[in-house]
């Protein structure tokens, strides 16, 4: 008797076990989906384009190319607060073209010109030297091909521009194409909360 | 005009402003620091500052003047503390400090000007600010200047890529520089030149490629000292020259002050 007992409650551990695993893991799915849902995001500390240190390179334009959405689900995306609104921005004129008549760069850098350039505040329109300019991304034309990411970057700019994921193009694959072929690692899967953070902050833990 | 690399003098810790006094003792401030070299590139002394150091200069009565954040230390020539003005609003970041015949000159990136004191430490006027941007271009984060015997003013203005003058009551005279990405006499990048000293040329520093550069009074290239030997991540290398015209210029990477000497007139 005691041993049909003892196997019955095993049974009942067994299954009270099974069940608890089950929504446990179904209470897990749940969770990750009201609130820690991960999505892509390009880690700016180690992209080739923004990470500080690495000079004389050429943007690796993978972004572009391995996106698995037409026109890449990234773009450069200017932080303004860290933007400089300088007069001659490396990221928007190419500065190693023939200066023009006004004493600026004769071309843009930018191969599908996504940024626009208009000074704001009050404008002298006399010397263009003398105006604050503001760089704005036109996201309809970005393909997130890195090269005013790179030109952006300390010391010849103020590392305002990054490459960010769009989350209204990102379809979120399982196994981000861009991430399979990343020589640096830089696309990564992080909670939603952190993916909105300004790039290259990474939190504790 | 052609000059040579002929020192390399280690920085021993921290590195931002540097000045040469009228013996050719080299003055840095980094860290909370001032360290002072002869001119071999001994360290002969070294005091600490009350907060970081970001600039230093040396008066003609040998008093050693450092910027800081929200004050300038005055000590002697041996490290003993004078005095210090305080103030919060004027003296936010001093990256620069030079001297008139009877003021005292200081330049505040917090606030993109230059201040000018009286010898007591008395505001008189700013310098750099009165125009439609509300001060100099600087997005590299350094006011740098230097000045001339007749104690006009040169401030580097390098989101405008020009060298500025100014009288000391802060009348604009005039300027040197233009934007060029080709032509290495003028000034690339987004902001440059980042640095400027006065002797009998004006010298500048540039960053991103670095490169240091002298130019008569008229904005004509001299000649190209130095490109290639800095650390290509330098930025905001303070210059100096010495009364011998021997250029002094830091390398913010390696922490090193390297040392060029004009080889042909």
């Amino acid at each position: 008797m005691s041993e049909d007992l003892t196997r019955r409650d095993l049974f009942a551990t067994v299954a009270r076990g099974t069940v608890l695993v089950a929504l446990g893991g179904g209470a897990g799915f749940l969770v990750k989906k009201a609130g820690g849902q991960v999505v892509w995001q390009v880690n700016a500390s180690r992209c080739i384009n923004s990470r500080l240190g690495d000079l004389g390179v050429e943007a690796c334009n993978l972004c572009t190319t391995e996106c698995v959405v037409a026109l890449s689900a990234v773009r450069a995306v200017n932080e303004y607060s860290k933007c400089g609104r300088c007069n001659i921005c490396p990221a928007y004129f190419n500065i190693s073209s023939a200066v023009n008549e006004l004493g600026q760069p004769s071309e843009k850098l930018c191969p599908r010109d996504a940024i626009a350039r208009r000074p704001i505040g009050k404008v002298d329109p006399e010397d263009p030297a003398n105006n604050f300019y503001e760089y704005i991304i036109d996201e309809e034309k970005c393909d997130g091909c890195g090269k005013c990411v790179l030109k952006c970057k300390e010391p010849l700019g103020l590392g305002s521009i990054t490459l960010r994921v769009r989350y209204d193009r990102c379809v979120n694959c399982n196994r981000c194409s861009i991430s399979k072929a990343c020589p640096q690692d830089a696309l990564m899967q992080v909670p939603v909360g952190q993916a909105l953070q300004p790039a290259g902050i990474e939190r504790p833990g | 005009m052609q000059y040579r690399h002929v020192q390399v003098i280690d920085g021993k810790g921290g590195l931002r402003g540097i000045a040469v006094d009228g013996h050719g003792e080299i003055y840095a401030a980094g860290d909370s620091e001032i360290k002072v070299f002869d001119a071999a590139g001994r360290l002969m002394r070294r005091w600490p500052t009350a907060r970081p150091a970001q600039s230093v200069a040396v008066a003609g009565d040998g008093a050693v003047y450092a910027g800081e954040l929200g004050q300038i230390e005055i000590f002697d020539g041996a490290g003993k503390l004078r005095g210090a003005w305080r103030d919060a609003g004027l003296l936010r970041r001093v990256t620069a400090i030079g001297f008139t015949q009877d003021s005292v000159l200081a330049g505040d990136s917090a606030d993109r000007a230059i201040r000018r004191f009286n010898r007591g430490g008395r505001f008189l006027n700013n310098i750099g600010k009165d125009n439609p941007l509300g001060g100099l271009l600087i997005p590299n984060g350094v006011v740098d200047f230097g000045v001339d015997a007749e104690g006009i003013v040169f401030a580097a203005n390098p989101g405008k890529h020009r060298v500025e003058r100014y009288t000391p009551a802060g009348e604009l005279l005039g300027h040197i520089g233009r934007f060029d990405g080709i032509d290495s006499a003028g000034f690339t990048g987004c902001c440059n030149p980042t640095n400027v000293a006065i002797g009998d040329a004006i010298y500048t520093a540039e960053k991103a490629g670095p490169r240091a550069k002298a130019y008569d009074f008229s904005g004509n290239l001299l000649g190209v000292i130095a490109t290639g030997l800095f650390d290509a991540n330098c930025k905001n290398m303070s210059i100096a020259v010495d009364s011998r015209g021997r250029v002094y210029v830091v390398d913010t990477v390696k922490l090193a002050i390297l040392v060029f000497e004009r080889v042909s007139a």
